[in-house]
């Protein structure tokens, strides 16, 4: 038992199997709707055919006296029942008052504000019993006037969302407006672009799936699919009244989050109510058209974004004007994605002085919009390279030269940029320049050129840019426990979703444990062990991460403790290699395991509390071409290279697959992905995979990805930088750069610029004709 | 409800299904082989992707008393042996998978092409794919996966 383990193959930096894989290829994983409690009854949400009505009159009765139908709860019902709406606070008006939003609730009371708001849930034995009693639920609504446009929300006359008239939830200002008015005033150039970044849906394949019971102890427990367990615990004790150590909070395998899994959903609160009220265990499956109803939607903002440069094409002031719709209530994340976490990163990698930015949050009745992949910097990021790139067309300037022309220096670090964001390490000129070699950048001329012998347009795009990673959230706390029949688990708060985070600890560990990977547990997603702020926002492995190396070294302190009691040696002459304890110079040894099974508890458990000293500030160079076919306006991504400085790599497999998945996402944007609510009825016209579009496998492949992990992260002993959002970021700009570039080559120029996402081939085939559509802001 | 006999993974199943029951439901509820999901309700997903007499088949376009007579083979099915499939271990090879919902009807569509085509190119992979979305890979592990597959299915 005490021999010394082999584990170096399994260490960080090396390329391993993830953990979890043969479960999942297996048909093992068990996703929220795989786990079935005994006497599960199924709940069924009605949902608002209207995009705002007055709730009138309920009629219940029919659905209740139908077989099998154990309950049925309206918006009323709740607020009897004392069920408090979801709270949101912290952002401010134009005034000085507090944000505006109407209260959102679990179910609609008295109004309903978007399409597909939940009005009334039903609970039945059966699905079937479920959904027949949901339809022959009785609701009156009087329609009531609605709008989805933000800009015709802020109106005067336009229906009203909350108590504010002009629908503004919340408002920002950030930087110094005297001083970029006056850079403005004294530019050699300034260029301006109108932009809208379209509302998108996040559409992780596995869909909401919530099951709610009382457990055996009396708590309510709920078993759902989130990246922030503790977060749904703290919605639930907030909104059902129940003290937090009186819920438990369960998650298994997550099918997908990208941000859309954060928070609590009025769903989730509905299903819990249910679970209570009925005594029996409650289960809710969301349908496909559900989620795209109901979650969450990303982006959904208008901007208008100006550059002022000197004559050297020095940037010296930045300007932005961005109109975000939030939908119909507001979320706590909502607006801080649009008001403060995007501007952190405006400025980007350049080095600008002067920024005079307003961000406008506006309440209209679409879904609301929360976390979606890159929350904010993705924003950010498009609007700064957008206008990169229209800078150095109206400077006739290489756009990679008047990137290189601005970028912050190596030894401006640590550098505030000034919105007051402090970014700790970077060498992006560094980046910049292996980006260029790997996409041949100096021989794009002659692809062009023969691209235009076969009757394609090519063009060619770049992003050099840098993302906020850590959702602000520094702290984590990591419990390990050595057990008598040889584990190492891992407890954590934070949570897997299928970024692969589990394997990563677990390489981390085993640089630690030096124990084979299989000897390695990580438990995850029981708000009864772990609680902490959870996985979004890159944060995970810097944050998380660091725990697991804490804590893990901290283990094998308190054993060899253990060990010199046991070995009867002092501590000082204990040495630790490979799963075993050995007095120096001695071969009396113990094993780390078998140790573990002499203890009293039958096992070493150790934990420890660590926070980061900032958030990561992950960095790259995209470049793309494009092949425009200028009859049908098809885009055909003809190459991609990029390279990311992330920092320490843990698993290189791993980051290579979020770079290249996440790039895949920023393409869909791009190119296809879109969110449409009609604007005279407010019905949302995508909510299926019919009609909303998303990248399929006959899309792009031919990713040359590369890192630089010669730049540590100075924010955590790791010297990792988070890498989860990164490739989503930058694709979408690189690819529209190239796309402009494309139709500007055919003779459109700088009109061009006037595109607007997503790029569909009919939209880029109007382009090619000057056809640009309306103009943003009428 | 209808009392019928369904042949799964190789064995004999006898399960109580209304005449309207979907066979991904009958998969999945009342024997259990929660490998099979379930992600959309207009059959675009793909992610309950399963073999019916070799041919992948989306079992929420399927009824069950449709596959009376019939092999019906989910991803709880592939391993022989305790030994997997190429195909699986190829997408564990080639991180062909990250959330893992989608990750089965992937598979099934994959073992599905290889069967009928062992010498998949590219396009054909991408095309026999085309019914399967993954929102996590961006499909770039995945097409490596079957390629890889089909190479390890020409070792043995």
């Amino acid at each position: 038992m005490s021999a010394p383990f082999e584990a170096g193959r399994f260490g960080s930096g090396q390329a391993v199997q993830r953990i979890d894989d043969p479960g999942l290829v297996s048909g093992k994983g068990r996703y929220s709707d795989d786990v079935v409690p005994e006497g599960q009854s199924y709940l069924v949400f009605v949902r608002s055919p209207h995009a705002h009505a007055r709730l009138g009159a309920i009629d219940t009765a029919a659905a209740r006296a139908m077989p099998g139908v154990l309950g049925v709860f309206t918006g009323a019902d709740l607020v009897q029942a004392g069920v408090k709406p979801i709270p949101v606070e912290g952002f401010k008006r134009p005034d000085g008052s507090p944000l505006a939003t109407a209260p959102r609730r679990a179910l609609a009371h008295e109004l309903v504000r978007f399409v597909g708001e939940a009005v009334v849930a039903v609970v039945a034995q059966t699905r079937e019993g479920a959904r027949a009693a949901a339809e022959a639920v009785m609701v009156d609504y009087e329609e009531l006037p609605s709008v989805t446009d933000p800009l015709e929300a802020m109106k005067p006359g336009a229906p009203a969302l909350s108590a504010a008239p002009d629908n503004i939830s919340a408002f920002m200002a950030h930087g110094n407006a005297a001083a970029a008015g006056q850079a403005f005033a004294r530019a050699a150039h300034t260029v301006s672009l109108d932009i809208v970044n379209q509302r998108v849906a996040a559409c992780p394949m596995e869909p909401r799936s919530t099951v709610a019971y009382i457990d055996t102890d009396g708590r309510l427990t709920m078993r759902l699919s989130s990246q922030m367990p503790t977060g749904v615990r703290t919605g639930l004790s907030t909104s059902l009244g129940i003290a937090p150590e009186q819920l438990r909070v369960l998650v298994g395998d997550v099918g997908g989050g990208f941000g859309m899994k954060t928070g609590i959903y009025p769903e989730d609160i509905a299903v819990g109510h249910a679970a209570r009220a009925l005594k029996r265990p409650v289960r809710w499956q969301a349908e496909r058209s559900e989620e795209f109803l109901s979650t969450v939607h990303g982006r959904d903002v208008v901007s208008r974004a100006e550059l002022a440069l000197d004559a050297q094409g020095k940037v010296l002031a930045l300007r932005v004007r961005s109109v975000a719709n939030i939908g119909a209530y507001a979320t706590g994340a909502g607006i801080a994605i649009q008001v403060m976490i995007g501007p952190w990163v405006s400025t980007s990698i350049y080095d600008i002085a002067a920024v005079d930015l307003q961000f406008t949050a506006v309440l209209t009745n679409r879904a609301p919009t929360g976390p979606y992949r890159g929350a904010g910097r993705p924003e950010a990021i498009y609007l700064i390279e957008r206008l990169m790139d229209a800078a150095a067309r109206e400077m006739k300037l290489d756009p990679a030269e008047l990137r290189r022309r601005n970028m912050i220096a190596p030894s401006q670090m640590p550098y505030k940029n000034a919105v007051g964001q402090t970014y700790d390490s970077g060498h992006f000129e560094k980046i910049l320049d292996q980006g260029l070699a790997l996409a041949d950048w100096n021989g794009f001329e002659k692809r062009r050129a023969e691209s235009r012998k076969r009757g394609r347009l090519r063009g060619r795009g770049i992003a050099t840019f840098l993302e906020w990673t850590s959702g602000n959230a520094f702290d984590e706390r990591v419990v390990v426990d050595v057990t008598a029949d040889g584990f190492i688990e891992i407890v954590s708060a934070t949570q897997a979703m299928g970024q692969g985070i589990q394997t990563s600890y677990a390489q981390l560990a085993v640089d630690v444990f030096g124990v084979p990977i299989d000897r390695i547990r990580i438990l995850q997603g029981d708000t009864d062990r772990a609680n902490g702020f959870g996985s979004a926002g890159s944060r995970s492995l810097f944050t998380g991460g660091t725990a697991v190396h804490a804590a893990s070294e901290r283990t094998i302190d308190q054993a060899k403790a253990l060990a010199a009691e046991s070995l009867e040696a002092p501590a000082r002459d204990i040495e630790y290699r490979a799963g075993r304890f050995v007095v120096a110079g001695t071969d009396l040894a113990v094993g780390l395991f078998e140790l573990a099974a002499g203890q009293p508890e039958k096992r070493i458990r150790a934990e420890a509390k660590t926070t980061v000293s900032g958030p990561s500030w992950p960095n790259a160079c995209h470049v793309c071409e494009v092949e425009v076919d200028p009859d049908t306006g098809e885009v055909e991504i003809a190459a991609y290279a990029s390279v990311s400085d992330i920092g320490r790599i843990v698993s290189p497999t791993i980051v290579r697959g979020q770079v290249d998945g996440g790039a895949v996402q920023g393409i869909g944007q791009a190119l296809l992905e879109q969110v449409i609510y009609d604007g005279d009825s407010g019905q949302l016209l995508t909510a299926s995979f019919l009609d909303y579009a998303l990248p399929h496998a006959d899309g792009f492949r031919a990713f040359k990805t590369e890192f630089d992990t010669s730049i540590p992260c100075k924010t955590n002993p790791l010297g990792a930088k988070g890498v989860g959002e990164l490739g989503t970021i930058g694709a979408t700009p690189t690819v529209i750069n190239a796309i402009v570039d494309a139709i500007a080559s055919s003779g459109q120029g700088r009109a061009a610029e006037k595109i607007q996402m997503p790029a569909t081939s009919e939209r880029v085939w109007r382009a090619l004709k000057g056809d640009f559509g309306r103009p943003v802001f009428g | 409800m209808t009392r019928m006999k369904l042949n799964v993974n190789g064995k004999s199943a006898e399960v109580e299904a209304g005449p309207q029951a979907l066979l991904v439901d009958v998969l999945r509820e009342a024997l259990g082989l929660t490998g099979t999901h379930v992600g959309c309700d207009t059959s675009q997903c793909g992610a309950c992707t399963v073999l019916v007499d070799g041919e992948a088949v989306k079992s929420c376009t399927m009824l069950a008393v449709q596959a009376r007579g019939r092999a019906v083979t989910t991803v709880e099915g592939l391993a022989k042996d305790g030994r997997m499939h190429a195909v699986q271990q190829a997408f564990m090879d080639c991180h062909g998978l990250q959330c893992g919902f989608c990750t089965p009807g992937m598979i099934m569509s994959a073992v599905s092409l290889l069967g009928r085509n062992p010498r998949p190119s590219e396009a054909e992979i991408a095309a026999a794919l085309e019914g399967n979305l993954c929102r996590c890979t961006g499909y770039v592990n995945i097409v490596a996966a079957v390629k890889r597959a089909a190479g390890l299915a020409g070792q043995r």
